[in-house]
């Protein structure tokens, strides 16, 4: 089974390619969770599931005795990994299953018992029931806070900008964490050049396992908050992820 | 006076911060920029170049690794810490680390403890936050003057950009303006409207003179100041504070 974190700068369309790769895997290769961790909006539209806020309710939640050791809430006794994915995570075309942090709202407070259930599901899910399919939030934060651990390969999407290339080259460090994926691919999103692929590989040090042209039909598809592979099937974006979907699948590495 | 710029990540908040201190600074402003991304990216829009972005940043990590060099005050972390951009703004990387040093003026310091905490006198400071709405929410009240907040005519962006001005609006910021950024087409700016309502919306055009900016590593002001959204963004900026 797959299980693949996509992390990037903010505005790479980290969402829109997770979203895009998780539908186009699901109709490949069978279950597909998506693990939702950006406390931000964007995933489920992009990936045609008609949520936007479904974090892990109160009740599947306890708080922790005193003197055992971990975050202060997890799952009530006798619930597992699995049947909390079963419960709790939205369904999606193409039998995709949505699984989500919580979205910030006003209040932090009120989505720690749905985060600390999130993190303890996403470290004790079996790894042979799902393919897993991670967006992260933005940014180098989270990815060397051990967000990616469930990930075996770690896609940067990278847009082929000077500010897309030094984020990315700070993201390339994930290799030196205590935590380290197998593979650390790059994926160069809206590359409008024909040398945008070498740039980001030359610069990062990261092998680029696709590039995935500016495609005016997925923005249009942004613009309206349609899932890309719903509103632009054949767009030439979508099927550089499609490829990118049988290249990871197949586990044939160019 | 204090600007906070705010908006999801690649809504062009960087951008945006870079224009409103340079064009500030060549009004005649004392300028200090501040990066309080995690991701730090200022200084290539600003226009100090690749290295001494990275130069920055890493004094940063190197803090953060406990090794380097810390500052006293606000005037040392400036000298520490900053750099001298283009039109005389000085800059500098203010981001949270994970191994702060607690009370320290430099490290122990979260950017919204830092813009909380300082209020230098004839100075305008221009603080591009994190990505998110996060740092604004833990902003103290009358810690910033102004918020912008920069939002693209795309509902994930929205979303984001309705939350921050709702935080704004609750926390009684003086001034809140709202940048339509990447608008294409009156649909584009009909989105934004209906979303921020009653707010001073700013619109700043769909421009290829910023991918290609962004692409290169340059500040969009120095290879295409006379391209339409670098104008509207600079007309911002010459109305955002008196002279």
């Amino acid at each position: 089974m797959l299980s693949v974190a996509f992390v990037g700068k903010g505005g790479a369309g980290k969402s829109a390619l997770a979203g895009t790769f998780a539908r186009l895997l699901a109709r490949a290769a069978g279950p597909v969770l998506v693990i939702d961790s950006d406390p931000m909006p964007g995933l489920a539209l992009s990936l045609g599931v008609p949520v936007t806020d479904a974090g892990i309710p109160d009740d599947a939640t306890v708080e922790r005795p005193e003197g055992e050791d971990g975050p202060r809430f997890k799952l009530r006794p006798g619930l597992s990994a699995s049947e909390a994915v079963e419960r709790y995570a939205a369904k999606g075309p193409d039998g995709v299953r949505l699984l989500q942090f919580g979205k910030l709202r006003e209040h932090v407070g009120a989505l720690m018992r749905s985060q600390h259930a999130f993190h303890q599901i996403r470290e004790e899910l079996p790894v042979d029931r799902w393919h897993l399919v991670g967006d992260l939030p933005g940014g180098t934060r989270q990815p060397f806070f051990g967000w990616t651990r469930f990930a075996s390969t770690v896609l940067v999407v990278v847009e082929p900008s000077e500010k897309g290339i030094l984020s990315a080259r700070r993201l390339a460090r994930l290799s030196e964490g205590e935590h380290p994926p197998d593979e650390i691919l790059a994926v160069v999103n809206k590359a409008r050049h024909d040398d945008d692929a070498a740039r980001v590989e030359s610069r990062t040090g990261l092998r680029v396992a696709a590039t995935v042209p500016w495609d005016a039909a997925v923005a249009d598809a942004e613009r309206v908050g349609r899932a890309p592979v719903d509103a632009a099937p054949d767009s030439a974006a979508v099927q550089a992820v499609a490829s990118l979907v049988d290249q990871l699948h197949s586990g044939e590495r160019p | 006076m204090k600007i906070a710029v705010v908006g999801k990540g690649g809504s062009g908040k960087t951008t945006t911060s870079a224009v409103i201190a340079r064009v500030l600074a060549r009004q005649g402003a004392t300028v200090v920029a501040l990066d309080g991304d995690t991701n730090p990216n200022l200084g290539l829009s600003l226009g100090l170049g690749v290295e001494e972005t990275e130069r920055l940043v890493g004094m940063r990590q190197a803090l953060d690794a406990e090794e380097g060099e810390h500052a006293s005050d606000w005037d040392s972390l400036l000298d520490v810490f900053g750099s001298d951009g283009p039109d005389g703004v000085r800059f500098a990387v203010v981001s949270q680390i994970d191994n702060p040093d607690p009370g320290c003026p430099c490290c122990g310091l979260s950017p919204e403890q830092l813009l909380g905490n300082v209020d230098p006198a004839d100075v305008t400071v221009v603080a591009d936050l994190e990505a998110g709405i996060g740092t604004l929410t833990r902003l103290g009240d009358n810690a910033v003057d102004i918020v912008v907040v920069v939002v693209e005519p795309v509902p994930k962006s929205m979303e984001v950009g309705t939350r921050a001005a709702a935080v704004a609006v609750e926390k009684g910021i003086k001034r809140l303006v709202i940048v339509a950024n990447r608008v294409r087409d009156p649909d584009d700016l009909d989105a934004i409207n209906a979303a921020f309502p009653g707010q001073e919306i700013v619109v700043v055009p769909d421009d290829g003179a910023i991918v290609e900016a962004d692409r290169r590593g340059v500040a969009p002001l120095d290879m295409a100041p006379e391209a339409p959204a670098v104008q509207a963004l600079s007309a911002l900026a010459e109305q955002l504070v008196p002279v």
